[in-house]
């Protein structure tokens, strides 16, 4: 192949009225000012979403905060594989198996722990679940505690959600 | 010998060798089931399915003998289409639980059908025969029936290994499963190895039932420190915990077998272990560092022997540690301290239990060891009797428990002696009555050889580091000698191994290459 | 009885100026905040609120100088402490002291006797706007050095070399303003725009002196530090420059200096080139128009309608700074030194020389 030479183009030159500035400065003024008066005015360019009370309505692939899925009698759907916590690339997901009273069910778990400080929101559990048992469609995205003991999200916790 | 080719590989096997096994000795692995190395030929699992040249149908390879001139190949379409049909079937009733199921990652159903299978289940899971699941049927076995693919591995091992018969098959077609007959669990020592030959999920087991997946497992090549045997074992570990220790292959030890007792010793590894140095001051132990706790038994120890004379110091080792830490003892008290009071706990609680298999009566690993070092039991008694009259007035205690003795026993002895330093693993009689604790490394947490009952000195590897701040004994030997003035510059079990090869007969031209995997016989026996 | 009372004026008036520049200061970071913020199609400020009642923002101006004044105060290790601390109010005090000079309204007669409405009136008013102003940089420069850390310094350094390039342009384009006028006493100055030009236009600085007014509205705002010209704390490139350093309440007085200044060049601008307090056409009497029309006002309401013309204006130019700020974006670093010696120097030098023949051929020289 033979290597072929792009023509970049070059700024063009500024005519002697542009290169003195003055005409652009106040024609730039008058851009800003125009914005200011319009927004005084009315409000509808506003492009701020005022955020705690109004809230972006997220697209339903959005990847939120994790919950537990249930079973129609409501226990965990999640029969502890482990295959979650191995996908995990933020090792965030900490499970505990134990035996279950009922045999038809045989495993579930004690304790299912992820940590919302490690969890890099990549999905990657809700896709090795192979009972669909946990979901990230919560649409939430800005968890705030003022600990960090807090942000450790138990199995309650996100049966809750 | 046949001469014999498989996939274009040509290889001499001696006679009566099956064309799996003489595939097995180029490299060449063809699917099995039922097929074990240490039991009989059953040929039920029809996996083994090879092309053998002049035969008009597929042969399976495990109950094939080798001729010579033979020509085999498992890798044409031929066989890859009879070994998928072979797995669609056997799969068929298959519950595919494998979330739920410990064998996961480690499932000969999942191995295969990610290399012959990947179809789609044409059978609906409701037309599936179901199956009872979650059957305790003794031992350390869970059943669950339903996973079961009828390879009769377990049946053979209980019928040709331990001679118990407990297992069996029952019903028929479509309803065949393996069952106790009404009224006798599984009763034998060995319950656990059933667990490793199932290839499938259907013998899980009870102890190991849900508490890690497989495949975050790391292994370490050890021997079981349960009795003076020394299975050889994979220890199974993730960080520092240690899961369950499988047995390794060594046809002159345990073959490919190990007892249920020796499968439970792990737990010794992460329950009730000393993990920092400490030091006891008025009645209560107190945390130390390594230095400093090391400082004040040399002290002692110096002091002891500037007052009262070497007479009155005693070292009583432990079978229980490896033969590189053996030796450094003997060495402390025979360089550094110059006493004459040295001897070995010849017994352990729990002795004399045994069979005429694996389980032997001595329960710790290394007693022959310690004997080929030349420690004797003579002298442990004689120590005992100074200790009674109040001869010793500095110990130093390897292990958890001195030899069988009670907790009382140990109490009442130990309170003559003004000072007891303990060098060992675990919470025990001796923990208890310590001035001064030294907390070594389990058997995962550092390298070394123990010799089994046989003579056989046997590596084992380190896992992972000591947990806490234990430290292998090697390391807190040659650190207490060296603050006695030894000046030893022993770095790890490798050197110490050196030495011992130098200057003890029986281990006389061994080394770690030479000791393998698979041990050596001491004193050039073999 | 007169020291008095001349006690009394002094104080009261200083009080008065000091008064009017500091409480400007927190209007003009909300008027900045929110100009912004709509100039950018966003909404600013409107979050701290007192009783219910935001004002628009107004309280964060407010919460800010509080949380500001709360915070740890820090000195950072390796700092030279007394130039440390010393460097905002270098900063602060020269902005208020410009302002002595600056008269905010027409003389008045008080208790029969003319007070004028100005900290003090110097007859070299504008020499001293030079000398005072020129030593805010300091406070820079002092801060930038004083920190002990790289981003500062180069802040610092950016200041004194823009400070050397533009107090040449900023005091040559007065120059002709000082030939228009005469005199460089600045009530002089103010008083002199009263008069009207041919009859009909107001004769304001920037009427007669077009060219110098716009080499003094560029000298101002790179000697106030206002983007395009804000280098020293150029963010995208040095942190915050001079003030990276600083924190909590020196940190708001450097902030509060940056306001004042903005204020002063406002006020400065409005005096030498709007008429100062003037209103066109309206004399103590009234309004007289071009036309020979006249309409008789009381002579109160005259007096605040010429403080009010000199707020306004102020207002007028200050909301001028914070406009280009969101208008135009930061001058490279080698742009400013050529714009500085290549275009405002030579630009000024011709200013003065163009004004001198002017005068010679009108006046004849006298």
């Amino acid at each position: 192949m033979v290597i072929g030479v792009k023509k970049v183009a070059r700024p063009r030159k500024m005519s002697g009225g542009e290169s003195l500035y003055l005409l652009e400065i106040l024609k730039g003024l008058g851009v800003t000012m125009g914005h200011l008066l319009r927004n005084i005015r009315h409000q509808e360019n506003i492009a701020t979403m005022e955020y705690p009370e109004v809230r972006r309505v997220m697209p339903p692939r959005f990847r939120g905060l994790h919950r537990l899925m249930k079973r129609p009698d409501g226990t965990p759907r999640c029969v502890a594989c482990f295959c979650c916590s191995t996908a995990c690339p933020a090792v965030c997901i900490t499970i505990v198996a134990g035996e279950s009273p009922d045999p038809s069910i045989e495993k579930y778990p004690v304790r299912f722990d992820i940590d919302m400080l490690r969890c890099v929101f990549c999905g990657h559990c809700v896709e090795a679940c192979p009972c669909d048992a946990i979901r990230m469609d919560t649409g939430w995205f800005t968890p705030a505690e003022h600990t960090r003991e807090k942000l450790i999200y138990t199995i309650d916790m996100l049966l809750e959600k | 010998m046949p001469t014999f080719t498989i996939n274009g590989i040509s290889v001499d096997v001696p006679e009566r060798t099956t064309v799996l096994e003489a595939a097995k000795t180029v490299g060449i692995e063809i699917p099995h089931y039922c097929y074990h190395p240490k039991l009989s030929i059953a040929g039920n699992c029809r996996m083994c399915l090879v092309e053998v040249e002049k035969f008009p149908k597929l042969q399976i390879a495990c109950n094939t003998f080798v001729t010579d001139g033979m020509v085999v190949k498992s890798n044409t379409e031929k066989v890859r289409q009879a070994v998928t049909g072979v797995l669609e079937f056997l799969l068929i009733n298959h519950p595919i639980d494998c979330p739920i199921c410990d064998q996961a990652g480690e499932c000969g159903l999942q191995i295969y059908y990610m290399k012959y299978g990947l179809h789609k289940s044409r059978y609906a899971f409701e037309d599936k025969v179901h199956k009872k699941k979650v059957q305790d049927i003794g031992g350390q076995i869970i059943l669950d029936a339903e996973r079961c693919i009828l390879c009769s591995r377990c049946i053979r091992f209980l019928e040709e290994v331990t001679g118990t018969s407990e297992l069996e098959f029952f019903q028929r077609g479509d309803h065949s499963e393996i069952s106790l007959f009404p009224g006798r669990p599984l009763d034998n020592q060995y319950t656990g190895n059933l667990a490793d030959i199932c290839p499938v999920g259907a013998l899980t087991s009870k102890d190991f039932r849900f508490k890690c997946r497989v495949w975050n497992l790391r292994g370490a090549k050890s021997i079981c420190p349960g009795c003076a045997n020394g299975c050889n074992v994979e220890a199974h570990f993730k960080e520092n915990i240690l899961y369950r220790l499988v047995p390794r292959q060594n046809d002159e030890v345990n073959q490919t077998w190990m007892c249920d007792p020796g499968r439970l010793e792990y737990k010794k590894a992460n329950e009730g272990r000393l993990l920092t140095p400490a030091v006891r001051e008025h009645g209560g132990l107190k945390a130390e560092a390594w230095e400093a706790a090391l400082s004040a038994v040399a002290f002692r120890f110096w002091e002891t022997v500037e007052k009262n004379g070497s007479e009155s110091v005693a070292v009583i080792a432990s079978p229980a540690f490896s033969n590189e830490e053996l030796y450094l003892t003997r060495k402390l008290a025979d360089e550094v301290l110059r006493t004459p009071n040295l001897g070995f706990s010849p017994r352990t609680s729990g002795d004399g239990f045994s069979d005429d298999f694996l389980i032997k009566p001595d329960k710790n690993p290394n007693t022959q060891g310690a004997k080929l070092l030349g420690f004797s039991e003579e002298k442990f008694e004689d120590i005992v009797r100074k200790i009674s009259d109040g001869k010793v007035k500095a110990l130093l205690v390897f292990g958890n428990e001195i030899a069988d003795f009670s907790e009382e026993k140990t109490g009442e002895l130990l309170a003559g002696v003004p000072f007891v330093v303990q060098i060992g693993t675990n919470e025990g009689s001796v923990f208890r009555a310590a001035h001064a604790i030294l907390p070594s490394a389990s058997f995962v947490e550092r390298g070394g050889t123990f010799t089994n009952h046989a003579g056989r000195v046997q590596r084992f590897w380190m896992g992972f580091p000591p947990r806490g701040n234990a430290r292998s004994g090697i390391e807190i030997i040659t650190g207490l000698a060296n603050r006695l003035g030894a000046g030893w510059k022993f770095a790890g079990e490798a050197s110490v191994f050196r030495a011992i090869a130098q200057s003890e007969a029986p281990f006389a031209g061994m080394s770690y290459e030479s000791l393998g995997e698979q041990g050596q016989m001491a004193g050039g026996k073999g | 009885m007169s020291g008095l009372f001349d006690l009394v004026v002094s104080v009261a008036r200083v009080a008065v100026m000091l008064a009017f520049t500091l409480s400007l200061v927190p209007i003009f970071v909300w008027a900045e905040r929110k100009g912004a913020a709509y100039i950018q199609d966003r909404r600013g400020p409107n979050r701290a609120r007192i009783l219910g009642l935001t004002l628009g923002g107004l309280f964060h101006p407010l919460a800010d100088a509080l949380k500001l004044l709360f915070k740890e105060d820090f000195i950072p290790d390796g700092a030279h402490r007394l130039f440390y601390q010393m460097a905002p109010m270098f900063a602060l005090a020269p902005a208020l002291m410009t302002f002595a000079v600056i008269p905010f309204g027409p003389p008045v007669e008080i208790a029969g006797r003319v007070v004028a409405l100005q900290v003090a009136d110097l007859n070299v008013g504008i020499l001293y706007i030079f000398a005072i102003s020129g030593m805010s940089v300091y406070g820079v420069i002092l801060a930038g050095w004083a920190s002990n850390s790289k981003y500062p310094l180069l802040g610092g350094l950016r200041a004194s070399a823009q400070m050397i390039s533009y107090e040449v342009a900023l005091g040559l384009s007065i120059i002709g303003l000082v030939m228009v006028f005469r005199s460089v006493r600045l009530s002089e100055i103010v008083a002199s725009q009263g008069t009207l030009l041919w009859g009909i236009v107001p004769k304001w600085g920037v009427f007669v002196q077009p060219l110098g007014f716009l080499l003094f509205l560029v000298a101002v705002f790179a000697e106030a530090n206002r983007t395009p010209f804000d280098l020293p704390e150029g963010e995208s490139e040095i942190v915050a420059g001079f003030h990276t350093e600083y924190g909590s309440f020196k940190f708001s007085i450097f902030f509060m200096a940056e306001y004042i200044h903005m204020v002063v060049g406002a006020a400065l601008i409005a005096t030498l080139f709007f008429g100062g307090w003037q209103v066109p056409y309206l004399a103590d009497s009234g309004f007289l128009l071009p036309g020979g029309l006249a309409l008789g006002l009381p002579g109160a309401l005259v007096f605040f309608l010429r403080i009010g013309a000199f707020v306004g204006k102020v207002f007028f130019f200050a909301w001028l700074f914070i406009w280009v700020r969101w208008t135009i974006p930061r001058f490279r670093y080698d742009q400013v030194m050529r714009l500085g010696w290549k275009v405002l120097l030579p630009l000024s030098l011709a200013n003065i020389f163009v004004t001198g023949l002017v005068l010679l051929l009108i006046d004849g020289g006298a």
